[in-house]
Parts: structure tokens; sequence; C-alpha cells
């Protein structure tokens, strides 16, 4: 029983069906009399449709149906609007918002987006017939840059939304800062871009919708990241059907990332296909349509100000902020570059005073919506790059102007300037714990080592603290089967990260019961009455309190059943090691036992009936949790070449209560991973003329793979619990995108120093590094 | 993909029997290119003839001086290859390092050099040792065999068989590779031969061509530092998102150095 326990490594549960290839992602599945529907997307950034002839198409062999602008108008379907947490400008009226339909109406503005369905027989019939598909596009001047777009005399994206304006923001004591910025001794800035990134899950974006006409009901399966919100969507929003008429599934799904969480266009073309046509369509992106039409995430430009004391103690941060969104507000895009970006500026850092502004402008591009963290990797990287620019340009010592401006424990309970609620936490004690780690006292020798063969070497250290989001309730349910199955339903979901093994573990360890009994479900709107999917790194925090308290719900009914088979008081009974056991007389009745006399009348007490212990709960949270942690690198810097290579990485990560270390340090290489991607890599460009995307395949867009990636070590800080929740977590899944990014391009600036290079803008390619140095000397 | 015909000869005269049958017929290696190409429906060939059945374009020899390699032969069969390691151990490392491993057990010798990437790795090897490209119809000269971005001497039902190599005295290859493609965004293949220095560079111009004016510095000196101040001008580089035409020059230089370093 203990090696199922709460804070035991298992190896994942579903391990092996994804490892053998016997998962189930929407390609895996068929439906009897299934068709196939391709998405007919826009070859122009921005582009008036003038006239689609769909006649000689809809005449090809197998065609069934052609979707345009003009049906979708003509059905009445209604828009998607966005969800953002932030619905206003600062003056207090409501952001900008064009409509959402799920197809280009009229124009298209941006290179991908649906401007029409081609359903038929078969995939290819139906590629065939989009290629065929005759369209009259009268092009129109674009506008890829949200500073540009944003400029007097820009290509103008919508004719009621004056210069490409969805909104501005505000938060933090504007006056306050401006005080300390005039008082203070320094004052650094910096420009400081957040590069345009996207997600590039394994499994790209594709779902199958069916129809019975005789029900009315619709089925969707979908590789999603959040079957309730998008049910609200299609069926609330556009196809104006109660929800329950729409079933909405997610299989297995091949990564999300934050990519997967909205409602998109497709899934709803699909259900009107398969109403239609009357048949199962089913619809898959390519690879080169997920970059075109996957949404992206980061790009944001902002200016960084910091202002501090002679001693170097902190005393204000000011960050303006320009964000890029796509055409459309999608179902949270305006939220990142606003609150997204600002909740967690600052840090971990003992800041009296912070103001964050921003400005988000509609472009020619993909949508923007949430990517690994939204806004609070943005918000790390602009809080340590400037405190690093500040060291550098000073003349401090950066890893001790860090440590003396960290918040101590003393400070808190407090909220931050920008109003973050930080409960918990031991920041210098993380920080400490990973400078310790990192093996400072043989960091000569290894400089050394490096340049004998030519290359510098550099060390940074990137402490951060963010925080959770997302839908703050969720769902358990526990059901008990005869056969002694249990089945654990709940309304979070997994695109990856181990769900199926981590619930079942919480639930088997507090019910005392057998790891492998237990069934896990997620992703379904039926299985589940609510369900706030994925993202914000929620699970733990949100659902992994909703199973743990199921089961405390069990457990005290359970009690009931065991003081009524003892002959006890319930007051007496106590519930441990999987057994419950009246105190004073020493009886005691296993859980399987009471489990299975649950099912019997006449075991019951008078008041409980047969199957009484199937559990279905609520949790909510009432406060977002405070993930931090301390990250480090080491990397060498080629000076020739400008290459680099991040040598060495470690991590001391403060995710509270840790409920599976092997999930948990999954969950840190992979953010590390993404992270090392933005910092060294990756990078989503646009032609800034013609608005076409010039990183549409993996051939351009760089993604880190194995061998680019360092030995990771990696430790938990246990020491400092959160009794924001009764499970005592704060979230692991984004931490690795709000460390690594920092970590990683200040070491390389500390590898540069001597050359005299102060900043480098992400992505840290070897010919901007290489460029940085040759301008340094 | 389009529709096409599929075909797999077993032999030279198979194939060519079929090529001159069909339409518009493109041969298929290891379809590392082409593949690709027809899946993004950039080609629309009426036949495919794979050319993986066919005998006499696999097997590789070493001997005499002489590295022989069959067209089909795929990069890890090189790159693994105990005979090569020991007659071009060059040779055997440049495989290694094309792309991925999907790529280096799929992907042929004949198949890069018919393509004629601009950023592929072989070509540099070719042309850097002086090899010799067998084909249906004649034996080609490296220096004559790769004519401009994508073309060759190759006519269009003209095969190569195999490619032959003569062992230099020495030689090595240095590599950057791009991040995303793992091609060349520039490699430079420095060989000591009995006919000379040769310095061969990919991945930086619009073909794989030599720098005479590092070969006569090195022909005077063979050392790194023979080639300070010798640079190949940028406007005849390429230039894209992952490198201007400035830093491929730069890069030509630094690889061209290591390349020497590395020959020992």
């Amino acid at each position: 029983m203990e090696k199922f326990g709460i804070g035991q490594g298992i190896r994942r549960h579903e391990d092996f069906r994804f490892l053998s290839g016997k998962g189930t992602y929407i390609d895996d599945i068929t439906h009897d009399g299934m068709v196939h529907a391709v998405v007919v997307r826009s070859p122009h950034a921005h582009a008036k449709i003038v006239a689609i002839e769909a006649q000689s198409a809809m005449a090809m062999p197998g065609v069934l149906l052609i979707v345009t602008g003009e049906d979708w108008t003509r059905e009445g379907f209604g828009t998607m609007p966005t969800k953002s947490a932030v619905q206003k400008k600062i003056d207090g009226t409501p952001l900008n918002q064009p409509p959402r339909h799920a197809l280009a109406i009229d124009t298209a503005r941006y290179v991908g987006e649906p401007v029409a369905l081609v359903v038929a027989e078969t995939e290819m019939q139906a590629v065939d017939a989009a290629e065929a598909l005759d369209i009259d596009y009268d092009e129109l001047d674009a506008v890829v840059d949200p500073v540009k777009a944003l400029a007097p005399g820009a290509p103008q994206l919508w004719d009621d939304i004056p210069g490409n304006f969805c909104l501005d923001f505000e938060l933090g004591d504007k006056d306050g800062t401006q005080a300390a910025f005039a008082s203070a001794d320094h004052v650094v800035s910096l420009a400081i871009e957040n590069n345009r990134v996207t997600a590039v899950p394994l499994e790209t974006r594709g779902a199958i919708a069916s129809y019975d006409p005789e029900t009315e009901n619709y089925l969707l399966e979908n590789a999603t990241q959040n079957v309730h919100a998008n049910r609200a969507t299609f069926a609330g929003d556009v196809l104006n059907i109660p929800e329950e008429q729409l079933h909405h599934i997610a299989p297995d799904v091949g990564g999300g990332f934050g990519a997967k969480n909205s409602a998109y266009g497709e899934p709803a073309l699909i259900l009107y296909a398969a109403k239609r046509t009357g048949r199962p369509v089913k619809w898959i992106n390519q690879r080169g349509e997920s970059f075109l039409s996957d949404t992206h995430g980061r790009g944001q430009l902002s200016t960084v100000e910091l202002a501090l004391d002679k001693d170097g103690t902190f005393r204000a941060l000011r960050t303006s902020t320009i964000g890029g969104i796509g055409c459309y507000c999608w179902t949270v895009g305006p939220f990142t570059p606003s609150g997204g970006a600002a909740r967690t500026q600052g840090g971990p850092y003992n800041f009296p005073a912070m103001y964050y502004s921003s400005k988000v402008a509609f472009t020619n591009t993909a949508p923007m919506d949430p990517y690994r963290g939204a806004g609070r990797p943005e918000a790390s990287f602009q809080t340590e790059r400037i405190i690093d620019y500040a060291a550098r340009t000073l003349g401090f010592d950066p890893v001790e102007l860090r440590r003396r401006n960290l918040m101590t424990p003393d400070m808190l309970p407090r909220k931050t300037p920008m109003g973050l609620d930080v409960d918990s936490g031991n920041f210098p004690e993380v920080f400490d714990r990973t400078l310790a780690m990192s093996d400072r006292a043989g960091y000569r020798a290894r400089v050394a080592a490096s340049a004998e063969k030519g290359i510098r070497r550099g060390f940074a250290i990137a402490p951060y603290m963010e925080c959770t989001g997302g839908g703050p309730k969720e769902f358990a349910g526990v059901d008990f089967g005869r056969d002694g199955t249990v089945t654990l339903r709940v309304g979070s979901q997994s695109t990856g990260m181990g769900h199926e093994t981590s619930m079942p573990q919480i639930l088997a360890a507090e019910l005392g019961i057998d790891f492998d009994r237990v069934t896990y479900v997620q992703g379904d709107t039926e299985a589940t009455p609510i369900g706030g999917g994925h993202g914000g790194s929620r699970n733990l925090e949100v659902g992994g309190n909703a199973v743990l308290q199921a089961a405390r719900e069990i457990t005290a009914k359970g009690k009931r059943i065991a003081a009524h088979l003892l002959n006890s008081n319930e007051d007496d009974i106590d519930f441990a090691d999987g057994a419950f056991k009246d105190v004073k007389t020493g009886q005691s009745i296993a859980m399987d036992d009471v489990i299975e006399a649950s099912f019997e009348t006449g075991r019951l007490p008078e008041a409980m009936d047969p199957g009484c212990l199937d559990t279905g709960t609520v949790y909510e949270r009432e406060i977002i949790t405070i993930p931090n942690g301390c990250h480090a690198a080491e990397v060498e810097v080629d000076p020739e070449t400008g290459a680099v290579r991040v040598e060495r990485f470690w991590a001391v990560d403060d995710f509270g209560k840790i409920i599976n270390p092997l999930l948990a340090d999954g969950q840190v290489m992979g953010g590390v991973a993404q992270g090392l991607g933005q910092a060294l890599l990756e990078e989503i460009v646009y032609d800034e003329d013609s608005g076409q995307l010039l990183t549409g395949s993996l051939m351009d867009y760089a993604l880190p793979r194995a061998d680019d990636l360092p030995e990771m070590k990696i430790a938990y800080f246990e020491d400092a619990p959160t009794a924001k929740n009764p499970l005592g977590v704060k979230g692991a899944g984004e931490a690795g995108c709000c460390g690594a990014p920092p970590a990683i391009v200040n070491a390389v600036i500390d590898a540069l120093a001597p050359d005299g290079v102060r900043h480098i803008e992400m992505p840290l390619t070897p010919e901007k590094v290489w460029r940085a140095i040759a301008s340094a000397r | 993909m389009y529709e096409f015909q599929y075909h797999r000869p077993e032999s030279l005269d198979e194939a060519a029997k079929i090529f001159a049958g069909a339409d518009d017929p493109k041969f298929l290696a290891g379809g590392m290119t082409m593949i690709p190409v027809m899946k993004q429906r950039l080609a629309m060939p009426s036949d495919i003839i794979d050319l993986s059945r066919i005998g006499e374009l696999t097997g590789l020899s070493a001997g005499a001086g002489m590295v022989t390699i069959g067209a089909m032969t795929p990069h890890a069969e090189v790159a693994g290859s105990k005979e090569v390691e020991k007659a071009i151990p060059a040779l055997a490392a440049l495989a290694g390092g094309i792309g991925d491993p999907a790529v280096r057990n799929r992907g042929t010798i004949g198949g890069s050099i018919a393509n004629n990437d601009p950023s592929a790795d072989y070509p540099a090897a070719v042309l850097g040792l002086n090899a010799t490209v067998h084909t249906t119809a004649r034996d080609i000269a490296a220096d004559a065999f790769f004519t401009d971005m994508f073309e060759t001497a190759l006519e269009d039902d003209e095969l190569i068989t195999r490619v032959s190599f003569p062992a230099p005295e020495k030689a090595a290859y240095a590599k950057f590779a791009n991040p995303a493609s793992r091609y060349a965004t520039a490699g430079v293949f420095v060989a000591k031969t009995a006919t000379g220095i040769r310095v061969a560079v990919t991945g930086a111009g619009a073909c794989v061509f030599r720098v005479e004016a590092m070969e006569q510095a090195l022909s005077k000196d063979f050392s790194p530092g023979a080639l300070d101040g010798i640079a190949v001008p940028a406007d005849e580089l390429n230039a894209d998102i992952h490198a201007s035409a400035e830093y491929r020059s730069h890069l030509i230089g630094v690889l061209a150095r290591r390349a020497v370093l590395q020959t020992g």
C-alpha cells in the first residue's frame, strides 16, 4: 500500500498505452460512414473575399458539402466571445472585440484563417476539391507588428475599431512608483522582447463530429484541453442549442500547452457539416496548418525599468508592454499581455512599489491565446532581465543583488503591489539551496576548462514566483462497483501530464485501497457535470483537492457504516491505513468490508441506501496558489560562431506538497525544455510586408531536441506549506517556463560580460550572439 | 499527394524501361525530399520508380585507396562502416552527422547528391574528395557534377549507380548545423588529396563550391593560420531567416580553420 502513497514516484499508469502505440487519439478513431473535411485557409494576410465559386468543386468526385462564410451567415450562427478575465480598458469602457465566427465571413485577416470547409467521402477527394475551390480575393495591406499596428496610418483590420486598438490596461501604484523612481539613486531601463512562439503539440488539432437526427444530439470528439467550456461556446454561442445536446469528448490528447485550450472554429464547422451531411465528419490538421492556425504565445514588447538605491535595495519596478493578439480577441487573447503578465511582475523580490501598463493591438497574424504560463513567464523574464542588466551596468554582483532583495519569510503573508496573495514560501532558503546544489566551488575550474577550448562559460541564477490559474471549480466523482472496482471521474483533464496516475494516487492513498483498482475517467461532458479542463497548473490544486474532498466524504460515510457494523459510536471511529477502528474497543473493520457492506441494505444504518458510498463533489479554490522556486544554468558560448550550449541546469522548486516526484520531474523538465526553446531556438517569424509565415514548418521553426537539453538536477522544497488548499499543493506545470529563460539568457550574458555584451534579445540564435560580441568589441 | 503510379523494379534495365514508358516519371531513392514535396503537392509525378529493390545500386567497398558506395546506401550504413571509418574517417563522420537517425536510416547518398540541396552535407564530401559519380551512362567528375541550386549534370533518365571516393592523405568536415533542420547553415570539407588541397563549401551558396584562395593558401601552408584574412565575399552567399550572408561568410572562415585543425 505504502508504495502507492502520496509522495511516491509511481510510474505512469498510462505509459504502457502511450509508449506501445495503444493510445486513442482522434486520428485513431473511425466511425461507420465517416467522411472527411479539409479546411480551406486564406493564403493572404489580409484580403477581401470577393467571391467563392463552389459549384465546380461541388461537382468533383465524392464531394458532399462546401461551407463558406455566406452559408454561415445564412444559418445565423453566433460568434465566439472572448472569456478574457480583463474585459475593460483603463477608462472603464469594454475592450474592443471584433466578431469572431468559425470562419472568415467576407474578409480574411491572417494567413491560415479558415475561409471554407470542404467535405468529401475520402480525405483525398476533400483535398482535391479544396485545391480546386475557386476563391477570388482582393488583397489588402497587412500589418503583423503590434507597434506598427497601433501607429497612425497602419492598415486597418476592422472598420469600427480605429487604430487596431483592443484595450489598454494598468495595474499597481502609478504615483507611488513614479515617486520611487524620482527619488531613487539609480534607474535602469531596458527594452525587452518576449519572442512569439507556438506550442507544436505532438498531436495536431483534429476532431470528429457526429449528429443523430432522431435525438438531434451532437457528439464531438475533439483534441481539446477543455470539453466543458468549449461545449458552452459551440452549443450556446455558435449553434444555439442547449448544452445537453452536445456531448463533447476529449480522448487521449497528445499535448496542448495552452494551444488546445480555446474554442477554435474548425470543430464548429464540422458539427454543422455532420448535421448537413448526416455523416460523421473527421478533420485533422496537418503540421503546416498547425503552425498557421494554432494559437501562438508570448509576443510582447516591453520597456522595463528598475529603481534602486545605491546599496542595491530595490525601490520600484515599472513595465510597459505592447502585445499583438492577432485579428480577434480569441478566447483569452487580451488577458495575457494585460492581467496575465501583470500579476507576477517583480517575482519573489521585495518591491515597495510596482506599476504595469500595456496596450494590446490587433494584427494580421494567427491568434494569441495562452501558452504554458500565459504572462507569468513573460513577467519572470522581464523582472530577471532588468535585475541582471542593473547588476551589470551598475557594478553589483548579480547573485548578491538578487539574494539581498528577496522577500523573507517574516514578510509573509503579504499582498504584492500587483495584488498577488503570497501566503507561503521561503525564497532565500530556496535560493541558497539552488546555489549549494550548483557546485559553485567547482565553477572556476569549469570556466578554465572551457577557456582551454576557446569557449566562454557563464552562470546565472533565476528565482521565480508565479501563480496558478484556470477554472476555480472542479468536480470529482467516485463510483464503487460490486466487483471491487473504483471509478474516479474528474473534470480536469490531462494532455499528457499523468492525471491517470496522480489522481488515483490521491484517492487510493486516502481510502487505503489498491491503486490498481482505480479506473480514471476524464475529458467527457457526460462523465462530470462540470469540468475546468487543463490550464494554469490547476489540476492538483483544484482537481486534486476535489479528489481529496470526495475521499473525505467517502470516509465520513464509511465511519457511519463502520459504527453501525461494529456497534460503536460514530464519534469513536477513526480511519487510518485502510481500516475503521473503534478507539475505545479496539475493534476494527477494513475499508473493503465497509465497501462490501455499502451494497447490502441489511448491513447499512437506516438512513443509508445501497450504493451510498458513491460520491460526487465540487471543490472550489478560494485564492490562487503561489508556485515558486529557483533555477540556475551554466552555459558555454562559442565566441567564434555564437553557438550556445546549456551545459548544466539546476532547479529547486516549491510546488508545496509533492504528490508524485516522478511526474513533478516530468513537469519541470518539460517546462525547462520549452523555456530553453524560447530562450535559444524558437521564434515565429512573419514577413513584415506580405504577412506570410516564414517559420511554417519544423525545418524552419527550431524546436529543442533531446541533444539540445542539459542534464537537469531537480529538487523540491516542501517546508513552506500552503494552507490555501487541503492537499497543500501549489501547482507545477508552468514553472519551468518561468525559470529557464532568464536563467539561460542571463548565463549567456554572464559568459559574454568580459566582451562587453549587455543584452541580446531572445531567441539567442548563434548569429545574434555573434553579432552582439562583434558590436560590443 | 496527387495520384501516381508506383513501381518497384528489381534491375536498372527494368527501371529504365518504366521510365521510358511513363509520362512524367520520377525516381525515388530514400524519399527524404521527394516524399515531403509530394505530400505538400509541390510535385505531381505521373510515376514513381522506387529504386530500393535494385541490387546493382547497393553495396559498399573499400580498398586500394578507394571507397565506393552504392547509390542506394543509407547514410547510417556509411557512418557505421568500419571500412569507411578506416579509409576516410571524415566521410564516415560526415554521414553520421546528416539530419537525424530517421533520415540517416532512410536517406541515401545517391538521392542526396542527385537532389543537390544547397544545404546538404554529401555534396561537400563529393566535391572535397574529388569523387567520381558513376551513372548508368557515364562517369562524372565531382567538379562537373554539381551545376546549380538543385541542379546537377544528370540527364532526366540517368541514374547514379555508385560514387567512388579516392582516399585522401587527410580530410575533415566541419559543419554548423541549422538548429531546426540540422542541414548545414554552412559546412566546409577540407581534404589533402593526391591531386592537391581541396576546400568545398556547402550550405552557404546556391550550390556546393570550392574556395580556390583557401586551397592555394593551404597548399603553401597546411595550417589554420594560413586561412587568416581569406573570406568568401558575402554577396555571393545565401541569406535567410536563419543566417545572413555576412554570418555565413564568417562561418566559412571559422569552419575552414576548424576542419584544417581536425585533420590533425
